[in-house]
């Protein structure tokens, strides 16, 4: 792992997720320390149900840790109070959802000026920095069209361009092309390389090895635990070896067709 | 979403703008009426009945307005009747009087040819009674002193019966009978219309002194004495004094009460006002209750609204939403709904004044105040159901409303 100067933009130590289910208490997050370095490219892997998704709801403060800490450019997020979090949602964070998860009566500008709606930015501003981020996924074109109206691909690209839209100091995305066929996949991941050209540091969850090949560094989870983190060009080298040690290959849960709109 | 989603949202929140506009009619509807009511008391009935400054004596009082007991109303039937010498007091008790009158009324069938009508109100009016009512004659003239003081069968009809008697010609210099009289019509009074509009459009004055000589059961009698004066502060005065010189020709000692009823128009606002005041709370407390129920039904509504989009609200949350953007998210849309039923409410309700209105004698007419105060009725009902939806909606977890099903 290459050293990096200064404060790690995300930094968890021990961080727990314990859900108690009836007698039996399942381990989500066992202690998992992960620093993340500005512009940093990330991919998560890990069998399902290892914990990826729960750790991107820590990071993404969607969800409040059991335990352990995480501090997001120096801020210790578990202190922080509902309102606090939502603010910090709002400014530091872009989600990205394998679902989409966009608002279905509205059109592609209105979802993607939905965040700067909640940090009280003005009309005529929301407006020009949505076609902006419109424009950075190359949907300009598409900005009066309602969800329903769109092809997976250009939802799940208003999608990142929400995630954008208020200038996040990190990216956050869970399964982004979970939902999408390989070629609309190969668009959104070309997407997710630019951002990362133009230094937006990003976290990936992926199940697809060529996916996370682009990543700088993989970070494998396992029974909420981290396994491996390894730097991308060495990833490369061993994703034989890594896919036979944890044995998981392919992308489950894919469900072609799901509109992801609310 | 489906378009059945779409359509099932729209069908519930019809039903909540239902549920107001509904409460809102029936409240601006009935408020309208009673106001419609309450004006007509105050600026046409009262005045039609009396005028200003203008006070009467009667044998007892007429409008009931609840405060009397049943053994005091049997005391006051017991009360003498108005005679001619009792109006003789009277007129010596107000000598700076604008004008002194006095009638007595009986009611028949006036008949002409082939056409007739019944219960027409045979008034027998000395010669200012139509200058006290301020009734105005349309068509020839009105009674004059020479009519009463010779006694001439001449009368003067309302409008009601001049369309009756007469449908295709003139009535004046035309006669009419009455009791087996005759009577010559010299004029007929404009048409009044409305509610009371039967009391003169309805009736045919006749001079008193012809009245007496006619038509008159009880010979001598009069049914009520009329005073009005130059100006409101010589009504106080002027009802002392008559009340005054009737005690002393009476005889009756300072312990007796009075044997007779000076009533002003103020009588009759006081009975109005005790009406009023009935309708405009027990009727709006009905509007009420149906108020609540519309609320209950935009609570529910918005509830299931709440479950509906839980995971837009995750949503919203998770792009930094907080709790009070979603409350005034969904308080915005309670209220909106609800004064959008409100709205639909007041026109509804005009409408049915309105018809009301064209159906019946009844008068209506919209105030300010009771459209303020059923776009206030609705807005506060819509906050009022809309806060705990709304507070359920903003306290949800954003990561588990997100994963919601
Ligand atoms: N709300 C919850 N209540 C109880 N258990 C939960 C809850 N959320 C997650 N878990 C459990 O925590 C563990 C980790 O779940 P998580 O969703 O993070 O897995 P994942 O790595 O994202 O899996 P996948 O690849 O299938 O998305 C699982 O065993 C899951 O059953
Ligand atoms: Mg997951």
């Amino acid at each position: 792992m290459t050293a990096q100067p200064g404060e790690p933009i995300i930094r968890t130590r021990e961080l727990r997720k314990e859900y108690v289910m009836g007698a039996e208490v399942v381990y989500a997050l066992n202690g998992v320390d992960v620093d993340i370095w500005r512009n940093d490219y990330v991919a998560i892997m890990g069998p399902s149900g290892s914990g990826k998704s729960t750790f991107m709801n820590m990071v993404g403060c969607l969800d409040t840790p059991t335990a352990g800490e995480y501090a997001l450019n120096g801020q210790e997020v578990q202190l922080m109070n509902d309102d606090e979090l939502a603010k910090i949602r709002n400014r530091e964070i872009g989600f990205v959802f394998q679902t989409f998860n966009l608002l279905a009566r509205a059109t592609s500008l209105h979802n993607v000026e939905l965040p700067l709606v909640y940090s009280g930015i003005p009309a005529r501003e929301r407006r020009q920095r949505a076609v902006e981020a419109l424009e950075t996924v190359q949907l300009a074109d598409r900005m009066m069209h309602k969800p329903s109206e769109l092809s997976g691909g250009q939802r799940q690209r208003v999608a990142i361009a929400r995630a954008l839209v208020n200038d996040p100091s990190i990216l956050l995305a869970d399964e982004p092309t979970g939902n999408l066929d390989s070629t609309t996949s190969l668009e959104i991941m070309d997407v997710f390389d630019k951002l990362h050209d133009r230094g937006q540091t990003i976290i990936m969850v992926t199940h697809e090895y060529d996916i996370a090949a682009r990543a700088g560094r993989v970070i494998t989870l396992v029974d909420g635990k981290v396994e491996l983190k390894v730097d991308s060009p060495a990833f490369q080298a061993q994703a034989g070896v890594a896919a036979a040690g944890v044995g998981v290959l392919g992308s489950p849960g894919n469900v072609l067709g799901q509109t992801g709109a609310l | 979403m489906s378009l059945r989603q779409v359509r099932a949202q729209k069908l519930k929140s019809f039903f909540s703008l239902l549920g107001i506009a509904i409460g809102i009619t029936f409240l601006i509807a009935v408020i309208t009426l009673v106001e419609g009511m309450n004006r007509y008391v105050r600026e046409d009935f009262a005045g039609s009945f009396f005028g200003v400054n203008t006070f009467s004596v009667i044998q007892r009082r007429q409008v009931n307005t609840g405060e009397v007991d049943r053994e005091q109303r049997a005391r006051e039937r017991r009360n003498p009747r108005l005679r001619m010498d009792d109006v003789e007091v009277v007129r010596a008790a107000v000598p700076n009087a604008l004008y002194f009158g006095y009638s007595a009324a009986t009611s028949g069938e006036v008949r002409r040819d082939q056409y007739s009508r019944r219960g027409v109100r045979i008034l027998g009016g000395s010669p200012q009674y139509e200058a006290i009512h301020g009734w105005d004659v349309e068509f020839g003239r009105g009674l004059t002193s020479v009519d009463d003081r010779q006694a001439l069968p001449v009368a003067v009809i309302g409008s009601q019966i001049a369309e009756r008697l007469f449908p295709s010609t003139s009535p004046l210099g035309r006669q009419v009978r009455a009791a087996g009289h005759r009577f010559t019509v010299v004029g007929v009074y404009e048409a009044q219309g409305g509610l009371t509009g039967s009391l003169r459009d309805a009736a045919m004055l006749i001079p008193f002194e012809t009245f007496q000589r006619t038509v008159a059961t009880r010979r001598q009698e009069v049914d009520e004495i009329l005073i009005k004066v130059n100006r409101v502060d010589e009504m106080a005065p002027s009802m002392a004094a008559v009340e005054q010189a009737l005690r002393v020709d009476r005889r009756l000692r300072p312990s007796e009460p009075n044997d007779f009823w000076v009533q002003t128009s103020s009588d009759l606002l006081d009975a109005w006002e005790t009406i009023n005041n009935v309708l405009l709370v027990a009727l709006p407390g009905l509007v009420g209750i149906s108020l609540v129920v519309g609320g209950i039904v935009i609570m529910n509504i918005m509830l299931l609204s709440v479950t509906d989009r839980t995971r837009e609200i995750g949503l919203r949350k998770a792009l930094g939403a907080k709790r009070k953007d979603i409350m005034f998210q969904f308080l915005t849309e309670a209220s909106t709904l609800s004064v959008l039923g409100a709205v639909f409410g007041i026109f509804a309700g005009i409408g049915m004044a309105a018809i009301v209105e064209s159906a019946t004698p009844l008068p209506a007419a919209v105030s300010p105040v009771a459209l303020a105060v059923a776009i206030c009725l609705g807005l506060g009902v819509g906050i009022a159901s809309g806060i705990y939806p709304a507070g359920r909606a903003a306290r949800l977890d954003p990561i588990e409303a997100l994963r919601f099903e």
